[in-house]
């Protein structure tokens, strides 16, 4: 059981029309670990959240959730996601308590202590219709439809875009704290989202797409350590500089501006020898790191 | 005691998480049975991932930091260990080096560097004192 992936997704394509949304996408997320997807609107992130659904039908490509295909087992497949969409849609003439019974009616398991601590934490009250909720509250109560049944895997397709940002620090902090209260190592969260800041400190291992690819797939605290930006300023016009490893570049006023994943005392020297009037070296954050990934060279290969 | 993380430092969370524990202790300003928040109210209130603060407390219990006891809670130990002087040296020296290459690659060197240590201990000084 251990050794089978949460998610497996090889050479995926998805078309709308003659527009591939997908094109030979791979994906591997092993349980137990929160997995985010980057990418611009439009990358395809959402596409293929929505394949593993079986909401969408690949045109080719193979995708297995815990090893079942979603197109053959869509029950069993189901029966294990909680999923939580941009826009949450629920029937607007039930009220909070109709809708988490109806959600609760298809699933086998249902976490009532866990409902009712969420439903005490938001504030929300059970007999108000959905149609009169705040955007923020029902991507609330779409969470706790995802999590109450505590699934072995949470799909998160931008959850917290459009939400202010209390109601974001909350929906984290649900996530990190109810959903994985119990069997943390067995609870599994793939996250697309283009607001990185915000699960930075959540995510083990991510994913950038563009045009529908996966451009590089990298663990988040090996990436924090070896990404480098490099900021090497001349006195007079900067000298072309070419390394191996670099992910941007740009020149402003005398100043080279270099991401590299590949920094060395080397590659410092060879800087040196430029005699450049100063060198200074930044870490990056993940959202700096999928920036410089996204204008890289790779990406139009 | 109050936790801050920087990800932007290019040290992973659960190694900032580890130094923070080890030098409040160090300092004294967490004692020998200070209770440390649990795994899931300091992944919450930090907003990490708790499998990251359960490897910086398994971290810590194996360097005999702090004690896990089942269904209380993870306390600072009484065994002054990693309080020993040489012990307290060798963290030291650890996190200097680090500043030292850090301020290396800003081509910070030498006295300049010094000088710049002496106010940082002046901008702690009047932090303890407010």
């Amino acid at each position: 059981m251990e050794s089978i992936n949460a998610v497996e997704v090889k050479n995926l394509i998805r078309k709308y029309g003659k527009t591939e949304a997908v094109n030979g996408l791979n994906l591997s997320v092993q349980p137990g670990k929160c997995y985010a997807l980057f990418g611009r609107n439009g990358a395809g992130k959402s596409t293929t959240i929505k394949c593993l659904l079986n909401h969408l039908r690949p045109n080719s490509g193979e995708v297995r959730v815990f090893g079942m295909d979603p197109r053959k087992e869509e029950v069993e497949v189901k029966a294990r996601i909680g999923y939580v969409p941009e826009v949450v849609a629920f029937y607007p003439w039930m009220t909070v308590r109709g809708t988490l019974d109806y959600a609760a009616s298809f699933r086998k398991h249902w976490n009532r202590t866990l409902e009712a601590d969420l439903i005490r934490r938001f504030e929300i009250d059970e007999k108000k219709k959905v149609s009169a909720l705040s955007k923020g509250m029902r991507s609330q109560v779409g969470l706790l439809t995802a999590i109450c049944p505590e699934p072995d895997l949470l799909l998160l397709d931008e959850p917290t875009s459009g939400l202010d940002p209390i109601v974001r620090r909350e929906f984290i902090e649900t996530v990190i704290g109810a959903y994985q209260e119990s069997a943390p190592d067995r609870r599994t969260v793939l996250v697309s989202t283009h607001l990185i800041n915000e699960f930075e400190g959540l995510i083990d291992e991510f994913t950038v797409i563009d045009h529908g690819r996966d451009v590089i797939h990298l663990e988040a605290d090996a990436a924090r350590a070896r990404f480098k930006k490099i900021r090497v300023r001349f006195t007079g016009p900067p000298p072309e500089i070419k390394l191996p490893d670099i992910f941007s570049s740009k020149s402003e006023n005398g100043e080279v501006e270099l991401v590299t994943d590949n920094y060395s005392d080397e590659i410092q020297a060879q800087l040196q020898a430029l005699s450049p009037e100063s060198i200074v070296v930044e870490n990056l954050t993940l959202e700096e790191i999928f920036v410089a990934v996204g204008k890289s060279k790779r990406t139009n290969s | 005691m109050h936790l801050e993380l920087n990800f932007k430092s290019g040290k992973p969370a659960y190694l900032q998480i580890m130094d923070q524990v080890k030098y409040a202790a160090a300092m004294r300003a967490l004692r020998p049975g200070d209770q440390l928040p649990s795994i899931r109210d300091l992944a919450e209130r930090l907003r990490i991932n708790r499998n990251t603060v359960a490897k910086a407390y398994a971290e810590l219990e194996h360097e005999g930091v702090v004690e896990m006891v089942q269904g209380k809670g993870v306390f600072i130990t009484g065994n002054s260990s990693p309080l020993l002087k040489s012990t307290r040296s060798t963290l030291l020296a650890e996190a200097i080096d680090a500043a030292i290459v850090q301020a290396h690659h800003f081509q910070i060197e030498g006295e300049e560097l010094v000088e710049f240590v002496r106010e940082r201990l002046a901008a702690f000084e009047k932090r303890r004192r407010d």
